[in-house]
């Protein structure tokens, strides 16, 4: 370069910096970035920690992976009662998580994919640990409070209760000859039981709970496989009816559902007189 | 003074214009102006553009100095601020320049070590082709590694990349433009 064109710059930068046109940009400012970066990587990390547990929550607790224990019938209403919502979102923080750790430069030297490694081993070891804690009880118990982190939630925990298409689980409360007559989380269904065609209980009763799968009929559900719940089954599955319709004791004289008042929630009667033990 | 300038490292120099005297910010100009200027050449092929890019670069910097860390090494620094002021002006006049000049072209001849009749034959049109036809995270290592003369880690610090990765890069881009350079003169 030409020693004119050198001093050309030289002197148009040292110009501007000497008229207070350019400026030394504040520490503080650096390090409000800093922090700010920082905190939205946390945030976005433990949010999708949260959304983890969220999901593992919805799967262990809602009659979603039990539609599978039809086999192949039972696919759609897999499909059908699936977190979408909770998964997608817990997608997104990942992402997110990931790009802020990439954009901010922080750890470049690292490679990508190990960090993309380490972080994803965080989110699903903690993830398990707080649903482990039973933190999904606990937010889905605020959520129907209508406290305010409860109200944050509710959108979140609200997928599953509305009406299906492919199959459903509910408490009978009502046996006919070819009909049963079920609550579920979005009210009562009337069940066809003529196209059934493997019962795997002898009898339904009033009080049973139920799950199934078939297609809807008009107002009415036509039941293709059916299954009894019995109590020797986990209770979890019982989300979702079981905050709307307090369920009666099981036959052999125990309660299933979770101690409300109990954190890590543990299994008790219904209104914990026992304590949380 | 002069001489006592002369002495002091980048960092020292630059923490002096942080803490005491922002006059001190010209030695920095002239120590990186002519490096930077050949560094943004090999984006921007207009004269009078590369001298409104190396401007912004060295405003750019004096403004961020603050957030350089004394720790590292602030050619690094700089050079990144360079390159990404040269991709971005690429980026608004949608470009794909590399220019080279005589001694340059020798150097890749060099380092990539052509074959003989190659090398006779090697039109330098055909070697800024080829490297101008490499995927930019392939260009952009190379650039650095041919004619900045960086090391694999400053390079890694220039592109935000881990060491190895910088290497890699530089491995598999040199296999690439020798493979385009070989497979141009075969044809012919």
């Amino acid at each position: 370069m030409e020693n004119s064109e050198e001093k050309k710059i030289e002197q148009k930068v040292m110009t501007e910096i000497k008229s207070g046109r350019v400026k030394l940009r504040s520490k503080f400012v650096f390090l409000a970035e800093k922090l700010g970066i920082g905190s939205a990587f946390v945030l976005s990390a433990l949010f999708a920690v949260l959304f983890l547990a969220l999901t593992f929550f919805y799967l262990k607790s809602s009659d979603n992976l039990r539609y599978l224990s039809f086999g192949s019938r039972g696919f759609f209403a897999f499909l059908e009662s699936f977190p979408y919502f909770l998964v997608v979102v817990f997608i997104v923080l990942i992402i997110l998580t990931g790009l802020i750790l990439k954009k901010s430069g922080f750890a470049y030297q690292k490679p990508f994919g190990r960090l993309a490694l380490v972080l994803a081993g965080f989110i699903i070891v903690f993830g398990g640990l707080l649903t482990w804690a039973g933190i999904g009880e606990r937010i889905e118990r605020h959520s129907l409070e209508r406290r305010p982190i409860g109200n944050f939630f509710r959108p979140f925990l609200q997928q599953g209760f509305g009406e299906r298409n492919n199959g459903f689980a509910g408490r009978v409360i009502k046996v006919e000859e070819e009909n049963i007559l079920l609550q579920a989380p979005w009210g009562e269904v009337k069940v066809n039981l003529s196209k059934l065609e493997k019962l795997l209980v002898e009898e339904i009763k009033v009080d049973d709970f139920v799950l199934m799968v078939g297609e809807k009929n008009g107002d009415s559900f036509e039941a293709h496989f059916l299954r009894v719940i019995t109590g020797k089954e986990p209770p979890l599955m019982r989300h979702g009816i079981e905050q709307r319709f307090p369920l009666p004791p099981a036959p052999n004289g125990e309660n299933f559902e979770p101690c409300p008042n109990c954190f890590p929630p543990r299994q008790g009667t219904g209104t914990c007189p026992g304590g949380c033990q | 003074m002069t001489e006592d300038i002369a002495k002091l490292s980048d960092e020292e120099i630059v923490e002096i214009v942080r803490e005491k005297d922002q006059e001190f910010y010209s030695e920095i100009i002239r120590r990186f102006e002519v490096k930077l200027a050949r560094y943004v050449r090999r984006f921007v092929s207009d004269s009078d553009e590369t001298q409104d890019v190396l401007q912004e670069v060295f405003i750019k910097a004096f403004r961020n100095l603050n957030s350089f860390d004394l720790k590292r090494k602030f050619s690094s620094w700089i050079y990144r601020i360079a390159h990404n002021e040269a991709l971005n002006h690429l980026k608004k006049h949608n470009g794909r320049i590399v220019s080279l000049n005589e001694q340059e072209y020798k150097i890749i001849d060099e380092k990539l070590d052509l074959k003989k009749e190659m090398e006779t034959e090697a039109d330098h049109g055909q070697i800024k082709g080829a490297l101008a036809r490499l995927k930019e995270k392939y260009r952009e290592p190379l650039i650095l590694y041919f004619f900045e003369d960086k090391s694999y880690e400053e390079i890694g610090d220039i592109l935000h990349l881990p060491t190895s990765t910088a290497g890699t890069l530089i491995a598999r881009g040199k296999k690439q433009l020798k493979e385009i350079l070989e497979k141009k003169y075969g044809k012919q």
